[in-house]
This record gives C-alpha cells, structure tokens and sequence, in this order.
C-alpha cells in the first residue's frame, strides 16, 4: 500500500520547520540528517512519530544551546576545547521544580473542587426541571364570588334534648351560688369587707353525657327498682373527673347506687364544669340520677 | 534524575546509546540505526547524540555515498571517541549492570 503524498509532504513539512528552529550552525545539518533518517523509516505512523519527535528535539537542542544557559564549567578533553553542557535544571527555578509546583497546585486544585463539590451536593436536592405549558389561547381566571357575611344574629340554633326521662337534677342544699351570694351579707364586725359578688354557676352532666337506660341493672328492671341517688362528682375546668365519685343520698337500692357511680365514671370528660364569672373552673358539686322504668 | 559525569548528564537514554556504541566502539551508527536498535524516540535521541558530540564523546561525519547512485540521502554518521570510549567505560563500571537490564 502506497503512502500519500500528503503525508510525505506533511513529514518533511514537519521536519523543515524543526530543523529552522534549530540554532542556525545546526539547522542545515539537522534538516539534512532528519530527512535521510525519515526516508530509512516504513510506516506512515512511524514517520509521522519521527518527524513530531524531530519537533520536540530541535526545542531541547535550541535550548541546550542557548548561551545564557551555558554553564561556567567548561572542560577540555583531548585537547578539544568543549562546548559546555547546558543543564535545563539550573536558575532559581528550574524546569524540574516549574513541573514540581504544576503538579501540586493541580492536585491541590483537584482536591479543592472535590471538597466544595461534596459539601454543596450534600443534602440538597436536585430541583425537578421546570415544565412550562405554552398557551395559545389564555382564558381569563374568574374569582370566585365573595360568600356572603354569616348573619350570626339571626341564626337559631336548635340543641335537641336528650330523649330520656331520666333528669339530672342538682342538689339545691348544695348550691354553691346560693352559698357565695350569702357570704358578702354577713360581715365580720372586725374586718369589714366590701360586697364583691361573684357569678359562680354549678356545673352538671354535658353534651355526650351517657344515657341513664344504659346503666340501668337488669335485675332492677325485673324487680321494679326505681329511685333517685345523689352523686358528688369533682371535676376539672375541662369537665373530667379528678376523683372517684361518691354517693351523698342512696337510691334506696345498692345496685341502684352502683349503676349510679358507673354511670358518673363513666361521664368524665363529659361533664359542664362550673363557672366562676364565666370561666370554667375546677369544683365539686353534686347531682341526682333519677333511674326511673318507663312501663 | 541522570548521572552527571563530566559534562554530561547520565539518563538511562544516554547509558543505552553509549552501550550501543560500546558493544563495537569502531563502529559508525546513525540516528535511524540508533532508533532500530535501543527504540529510543526521535525526540530523545536526537538530544543526547548532539548532547555526547558537544562533550567530545562522539564525532559524526556525513556518509560517503552517492545518493543518486544509492538511491537514498545520506546519513549522518556517529562514532566514539577514544575519550569517549574512555568515559563511557568508566560510567558503565561505576554503575550497576542491573541498571540495564
């Protein structure tokens, strides 16, 4: 297979302009030799491999041939006065300690970006891309209309009745606004103080509170029990029980009282906490379970 | 990295081409047999054989052939010294010949 003259040509081209950037005694004698060394090699890779060499030769030989970089030793041998050898390595900095801080600064370099690369990936997502949508033909958005103001004034509220016949009734000895509305009128002679009414409403059984028909005992029903027990129960603000329910009055009937105090139990959380100026309070206060059949 | 012997700095590229020549010292090798023959690159040859002529260790001289009649260019020609045999010798005892191997 025949070479290319283009490649010939690009060899030799090659070759010229290594030799001209030789010093001037050598370039001659370079080009001369360069080329009849070329002409001895086969291959097209080869060749070209030669005549890149010849480029990088002629740089080391225009540079070892530089006066100022000529040593101050020079030598005679066999009465031939040398030319000196020019060490590439001398001068402040020299070519080796040049390659030395290159190498350092890329690594320190490298390191660098791997470090900030890390620390800024670290723990941040990657957004998703942002998906846009052309349109052609926008319709205009159209607010909703404002809802009307609720008339609050005119809103009747019906709260049904629990359907039960069964009442809980408060025991009125035990009224504690009765109590606290007396106290202001009878002073103490050695420290008058001034009336200061306050507006305590007792609590009771609330929303949710479980149906007396539920606690009712089976064996009651079959044996005509009735009655009504009262029951002290202690509450917190939050209508829940802070302590064991008592009975104050008996039912007539321990099962009748049992069911009484299951049923208070069972009721915490559920109870109207009494209120002292309109703030629930934590109280105590009694109240009636009327187990009553209604056949 | 090289040796410096003389005025010349020893690489392991240097003591190749002078193991070369040392094997038969009257022999003229040029640049293309050099490169058959050690496989050094033409960018490192070239520099050292200008590098041993400059120290006095080798001389060169252009071929004496006919080209026309040859049908090739001529060659440059290179040869050791007797202060280059001398040198080189001395180097090669200073060195490990484990250095070449």
């Amino acid at each position: 297979m025949s070479r290319p003259k283009w490649a010939w040509r690009i060899d030799r081209w090659l070759i010229r302009r290594a030799a001209r950037s030789a010093p001037a005694p050598l370039s001659a004698r370079l080009e001369e030799e360069w080329l009849a060394d070329l002409a001895a090699r086969s291959g097209a890779l080869s060749r070209l491999r030669f005549a890149i060499g010849c480029c990088w030769a002629t740089r080391i030989i225009a540079y070892e041939h530089e006066p100022s970089r000529a040593p101050v030793i020079s030598s005679v041998v066999a009465d031939k006065t040398l030319v000196p050898y020019t060490d590439p390595n001398h001068g402040f900095l020299s070519l080796r300690s040049s390659t030395f801080c290159l190498v350092v600064s890329l690594h320190a370099l490298l390191l660098y970006g791997f470090i900030t690369a890390l620390s800024h990936t670290r723990g941040t997502a990657t957004p998703d891309p942002l998906q846009t949508q052309d349109l052609k033909n926008p319709t205009p958005h159209e607010l909703p209309l404002p809802l009307p103001a609720p008339h609050l004034k005119d809103l009747n509220i019906e709260v049904p009745l629990p359907d039960t016949h069964l009442a809980y009734e408060p025991d009125p000895s035990n009224d504690l606004t009765t109590q606290i509305a007396k106290e202001p009128s009878q002073p103490s002679p050695a420290q008058p103080v001034p009336a200061h009414v306050t507006k305590q409403v007792q609590g009771g059984p609330g929303a949710g509170f479980p149906n007396p028909d539920d606690y009712y005992p089976e064996r009651s029903r079959l044996v005509d029990e009735q009655g009504i027990a009262t029951v002290n129960v202690c509450v917190d603000a939050k209508g829940r029980l802070t302590s064991d329910p008592t009975t104050l009055q008996s039912a007539g009937s321990p099962r009748l009282d049992e069911a009484a105090l299951k049923l208070a139990r069972a009721g915490s959380g559920h109870y109207r906490a009494s209120t002292e100026d309109g703030q629930p309070v934590a109280s105590c206060y009694p109240f009636r379970i009327r187990f009553q059949l209604k056949n | 990295m090289g040796k410096q012997t003389g005025n010349v700095r020893m690489s392991l590229q240097t003591l190749k081409v002078l193991e070369l020549f040392l094997e038969n010292p009257t022999e003229q090798l040029s640049g293309a047999e050099l490169y058959q023959r050690s496989g050094i690159a033409s960018g490192t040859l070239y520099p050292i054989l200008m590098r041993l002529e400059s120290a006095g260790w080798f001389v060169s001289k252009w071929e004496s052939i006919d080209p026309s009649s040859a049908g090739r260019p001529r060659r440059r020609l290179y040869r050791l010294t007797l202060t280059g045999l001398k040198r080189a010798s001395e180097v090669f005892a200073s060195f490990n010949p484990r250095v070449l191997a």
